[in-house]
């Protein structure tokens, strides 16, 4: 296997195919419209691909550990409407709202796990009753309405989490900062550090981890509160950048950003992941979405390019598996 | 005589009204391969599950050189220097050959608080580890589990326990679905073992395999050992075969012919 050349290892690499096809993607819709790559669709498309992204980087390293979040889009929209109704109703700053938000999500990820790893009861149910659950609250705490959020201005925490500035006709907000940061120190953890070792032994054979004295239950309760911390604090900055708290915002981001995950190679049954990888899905779909836009295909087809993407994805994900297997 | 590595003493286990274990008593001696062996259901994978600290045992007593010990869980028989090796649950196929090694015990590059694994360090000793035990063509310890051999993976477990100074290392049924090549290797892996000072515990279906590599044969029945000083350099085969299935010459004669196998 060392004796295989460079550019064949590339080939084998799981990040591969999904970098071939977000390059695809980009020439195919530059082609056809070159307002495809100009700095201000850029600039739109990135900022919240970043947000999305925060949420799929967590997502990564719970799947990698064999278990899976729908609960982060709820939270997505119950976070900033709870840190708006605490500052709304003057009980605490903006900044004391955003902490206590932080620490609730936190919450709702220890109550998850707990849920998993004590409780034996698989993810998918226990975050789809959480889903509801805090869907449910944002909805009973607002009325349903939006949440009054302008007071937002030149408070400290919107500044560091979405201040905007322009280089040259680029306009960049810091979350783009925020998401380049946790690329690298979630692929940092999952690749060179020890923990990484548990997460990707704890999703590939929980029983032989166990066995080597590997806490599985800790590792898997502490991925659980980073996907609903960061769930939170993508939510938070989507609202300060958009100036919204909707009880509803997020709906439907769960299966999004599993579907950016898998495409970009991460194992849904646990064992393997890759942030690269996760980037480049997360790349993917935003790009789709926003070209078939820009080329004039209707939005609500979108939805079509996005399954056809996933099925060829994991077509191409089990071929390489399966060669990988063979050895080969 | 010196005390034994293991002893179990009137070691009982019972799953609700099915009696597995019944006063069963074993021992494993330093460096000695002993070879488990025993019809299906005669309890010798209870015994073994019991020592690996995987059930609990209804009642009896455990001793490692001497000393009464408790093993409530897998690890607590890992930390206690019992290691097993199952065919395929062992290792994360996932994960590289030298990240198998040393999960759980990763060595940390300083600064500590970053956490990082020292993966130079894991490759070189991997790599050393191999030799070791034995296996003689060349494969890079970044290599995936997933992509060894049956044989080869054994040899991965083999040579963990070894680095851990493991003091015994129990092998269930390592040498099912392997080839012939491989078995050999297998057999060689855990001779090289017990020559590098550790104990093993052996259970095979294949009798022969078992004559192979072993020192002695204990050989149990219905939840009992009914035999636990066979010398295999002494012993026929068959005359094993006889103690393991309690049946005469005759019966055994019967049995072959009506097409039965007798082992």
């Amino acid at each position: 296997m060392e004796n295989h050349s460079l550019v064949q290892r590339l080939i084998a690499r799981p990040e591969f195919g999904p970098f071939v096809l977000l390059v695809v993607e980009i020439a195919v819709f530059w082609s056809f419209n070159h307002d495809f790559l100009s700095p201000q669709n850029i600039s739109n498309t990135l900022a919240f691909t970043v947000e999305l992204g925060l949420i799929a980087l967590a997502m990564t390293l719970l799947m990698t550990s064999g278990e899976f979040d729908l609960s982060v889009g709820s939270l997505f929209g119950f976070s900033p409407v709870l840190m708006w109704t605490l500052f709304n109703s003057g009980l605490t700053s903006l900044e004391v709202g955003f902490v206590a938000a932080l620490l609730v999500a936190a919450f709702i990820g220890l109550v998850n796990g707990w849920f998993v790893t004590q409780l034996k009861i698989p993810s998918f149910l226990v975050t789809l009753g959480m889903l509801l659950v805090v869907r449910g609250t944002a909805l009973f705490v607002t009325d349903g309405f939006p949440q009054r959020t302008w007071s937002a201005e030149g408070s400290w925490l919107a500044e560091v989490l979405v201040g905007d500035f322009f280089i040259g006709s680029f306009r960049i907000y810091m979350s783009l900062f925020w998401f380049i940061a946790a690329a690298i120190g979630l692929g940092y953890v999952l690749t060179q550090s020890r923990t990484g070792n548990w997460i990707q032994a704890a999703g590939g054979n929980p029983n032989a981890a166990r066995a080597r004295g590997v806490n599985v239950s800790g590792v898997k309760i502490g991925l659980f509160v980073l996907s609903s911390v960061m769930a939170s604090l993508a939510g938070v900055i989507s609202s300060l950048r958009t100036s919204a708290a909707n009880p509803n915002s997020g709906t439907g981001y769960e299966l999004e950003v599993i579907a950016m995950v898998v495409i970009g190679g991460t194992a849904l049954t646990g064992g393997r992941g890759t942030i690269i990888g996760t980037v480049l899905g997360i790349l993917i779909l935003r790009v789709m979405r926003n070209g078939i836009v820009l080329i004039g295909v209707p939005g609500l087809a979108y939805n079509i390019f996005i399954g056809a993407i996933i099925l060829g994805m994991m077509a191409l994900h089990s071929w390489l598996e399966r060669r990988h297997q063979a050895g080969t | 005589m010196a005390e034994p590595l293991i002893r179990m003493t009137n070691i009982r286990k019972s799953y609700g009204r099915v009696q597995a274990l019944e006063d069963a008593n074993f021992h494993v001696n330093e460096r000695e391969i002993v070879g488990l062996l025993g019809d299906n259901g005669a309890g010798k994978s209870t015994l073994i599950k019991v020592l690996s600290g995987a059930v609990p045992l209804t009642s009896g007593d455990i001793f490692i050189r001497g000393k009464k010990v408790s093993l409530r869980s897998t690890s607590d028989a890992i930390a206690h220097g019992i290691e097993t090796i199952y065919q395929d649950s062992a290792l994360v196929t996932q994960l590289s050959i030298a990240r198998n090694l040393f999960l759980g015990r990763e060595p940390i590059k300083p600064p500590r608080f970053l956490n990082r694994m020292d993966q130079d360090a894991m490759n070189t000793v991997a790599r050393d580890l191999l030799k070791q035990v034995g296996i003689s063509k060349n494969i890079p310890p970044t290599t995936p589990i997933g992509s060894l051999s049956g044989g080869e993976r054994q040899a991965v477990a083999i040579a963990r326990a070894m680095h851990f100074d493991s003091d015994l290392i129990i092998l269930d049924e390592p040498t099912n679905n392997l080839g012939v090549a491989e078995t050999q290797g297998v057999l060689s892996f855990v001779r090289n073992a017990r020559d590098s000072g550790h104990s093993c515990i052996f259970i095979a279906h294949n009798i022969h395999h078992v004559f192979q590599v072993v020192d002695r044969i204990v050989v149990m029945r219905r939840g009992k050992v009914v035999a636990d000083d066979i010398d295999p350099k002494k012993t026929s085969v068959a005359e094993v075969e006889r103690i393991i299935t309690g049946m005469s010459d005759k019966e055994i004669r019967d049995a072959i012919a009506d097409g039965k196998p007798s082992h």
